[in-house]
């Protein structure tokens, strides 16, 4: 059996009933339910999220730099907000907080970087040491959870239970939902549900689109899982059920 | 770091030392582990970023000592970083427990279901990190802690600087025990994998039936040579490849010797999973936990 520190998840689908603690583990990385309501009702607090989120991408627009960078660096900021509150919205502030949580990321996923990778030419640059402590500010926040369970970790687990045998298939699927699950970041509608939930939706979505004729199979596969039983909510069903995330 | 108060220095770690300390405001007992972190231009380092957040996932498991918090703080006199580990406390190890059944006024054998119940906690650990895609590689009696009272086994000392050595000396020239050290990692190996700890566990097991250890080696010589004693030498028949690896010597040929002679109190049961446990030292042949734990 071979060992990926990167992903240690690999192998949740060999694992018994009991010993899935990464579906109880993943309630420890919601987000607080007054910072999902705050940007609902404030506009000012939503376009700080969305700012954030652009410079953000802004900061991974620089080279071939890996999608996941900017799903997990976002990851670290909504934690971010829901734990300590939302910042001023500052366009500096804003922007320290961007180039940290980017630099959070690129440590976490071992990819060589300069801060100046994140940094363009315009605007403002910070110096290291402002960065580094923007760096500890957010790891007391997120008490150094940085091993974030995102939907991504799920994607085995689940589609594995849709048995399908044409490997180029498989990949199309999980490239498909990979897809969904990165357009769906940049909104909030999807905050709200459980990382396993939001794999199962974008499979299930990836899946209708895909294949069509098998996709009530898969359907019934997914909604049949005694995980998702288990850490069902009346909204994540109603999600599943309808068949959930249009992107 | 003001919100504990240090009550005693419990001991050295491979990384720091280790301090009993109570948080002032609730009387909850917690263990400090205490750890340089050595900021340079990149600012958190990325290994001890990686590792902390590791522990913090896998300490969410009943069966390992649960972290509590981290805390960031400067040196109040150098002003350098540090980071504290708050752990939960836990009163006792296994092996002051198996030390008191051994010693003192009143040795006796531990109660066979409580080394059922310790050996199936163990397992349960050991499951919860290689399924994690984390090795222990340092299991011994000293990092299982005990909640006496609740008859509660939890693995401890766990992921930080393990990322891909095994160290040989503490930060304090201690020299780590050899004595749970699976062979393959004795001999040089440098692919392996759960079934080092797997070893271990075997060796634990053994040990809180004898109530002494099976293996007490004193270099890594002698080491292979109480193993080999009692499990016979391995030929290149039984474990393909043994011959070339690194610290591979020639070794007297011992033939296998009945398991029962070494833990003669033992039920036949026991043996039998204990001798799974050891099954040809191959690494291909360590038994796994999921075999252990239906026993």
């Amino acid at each position: 059996m071979d060992f990926d520190l990167e992903n240690p998840l690999t192998h949740l689908h060999q694992l018994h009933s009991d010993d899935a603690s990464l579906f109880l583990t993943e309630s420890d990385h919601m987000l607080s339910p007054s910072y999902l309501h705050t940007l609902l009702t404030s506009p000012s607090d939503f376009a700080v999220r969305r700012d954030t989120i652009y410079f953000i991408s802004q900061c991974c627009s620089n080279s071939n730099i890996d999608p996941h960078l900017s799903y997990l660096a976002v990851n670290y900021l909504d934690r971010f907000f829901s734990f300590q509150g939302m910042p001023q919205p500052k366009p500096w502030v804003l922007r320290l907080l961007a180039v940290s949580c980017v630099s959070l990321a690129a440590k976490m996923k071992q990819i060589e970087h300069n801060l100046s990778d994140f940094q363009g030419s315009e605007g403002f640059i910070f110096d290291p040491q402002t960065v580094h402590r923007m760096e500890v500010l957010i790891l007391g926040a997120l008490k150094w959870r940085m091993r974030s369970i995102t939907p991504f970790s799920f994607i085995p687990f689940f589609s594995s239970l849709f048995k399908l045998r044409d490997p180029p298939l498989l990949q199309a699927l999980k490239g498909r939902a990979t897809e969904i699950i990165f357009i769906a970041q940049n909104g909030i509608e999807l905050l709200e549900f459980k990382a396993s939930v939001i794999a199962a939706a974008a499979l299930l979505s990836a899946a209708h689109e895909l294949f069509p004729i098998q996709y009530p199979c898969f359907r019934k596969a997914i909604i049949n899982c005694s995980y998702v039983k288990k850490v069902n909510t009346p909204g994540s069903t109603l999600m599943l059920k309808r068949n959930l995330i249009c992107v | 770091m003001e919100k504990y108060e240090k009550l005693e220095k419990v001991g050295e770690g491979t990384y720091g030392k280790v301090y009993k300390a109570k948080d002032k405001e609730t009387g909850q007992l917690v263990a400090l582990k205490k750890t340089r972190l050595e900021m340079d231009e990149e600012g958190v380092p990325p290994t001890a970023l990686r590792e902390v957040s590791l522990l913090q996932l896998l300490s969410q498991s009943l069966y390992v000592v649960r972290l509590l918090c981290v805390e960031h703080v400067h040196h109040h006199k150098s002003g350098k970083p540090l980071l504290y580990l708050v752990f939960e406390y836990l009163d006792t190890d296994l092996k002051k427990y198996i030390d008191s059944h051994r010693k003192g006024p009143n040795p006796r054998p531990l109660p066979s279901s409580l080394v059922q119940s310790f050996l199936f906690q163990l397992c349960k650990g050991v499951a919860h990190c290689h399924s994690h895609g984390v090795l222990h590689r340092d299991l011994k009696p000293q990092n299982l802690l005990l909640d006496q009272g609740k008859g509660v086994l939890k693995i401890a000392d766990l992921g930080l600087g393990r990322a891909f050595t095994v160290p040989l000396k503490s930060y304090t020239h201690e020299i780590v025990t050899l004595w749970y050290r699976a062979p393959e990692v004795l001999l040089g190996s440098t692919h392996y994998s759960t079934a080092v700890d797997m070893w271990s566990v075997g060796c634990i097991f053994a040990e809180m039936v004898r109530r002494q250890a099976l293996f007490p080696g004193d270099s890594e010589f002698q080491q292979l040579l109480h193993i080999f004693r009692l499990l016979g030498t391995p030929s290149e028949k039984q474990w393909p490849g043994v011959s070339s690896l690194r610290d591979w010597h020639v070794y007297p040929q011992w033939e296998p010797q009945n398991l029962t002679r070494a833990v003669p109190s033992l039920e036949p049961e026991g043996v039998d999973l204990l001798s799974v446990t050891a099954k040809g030292q191959s690494p291909a042949d360590h038994t796994s936990y999921q075999d252990s734990l239906s026993y």
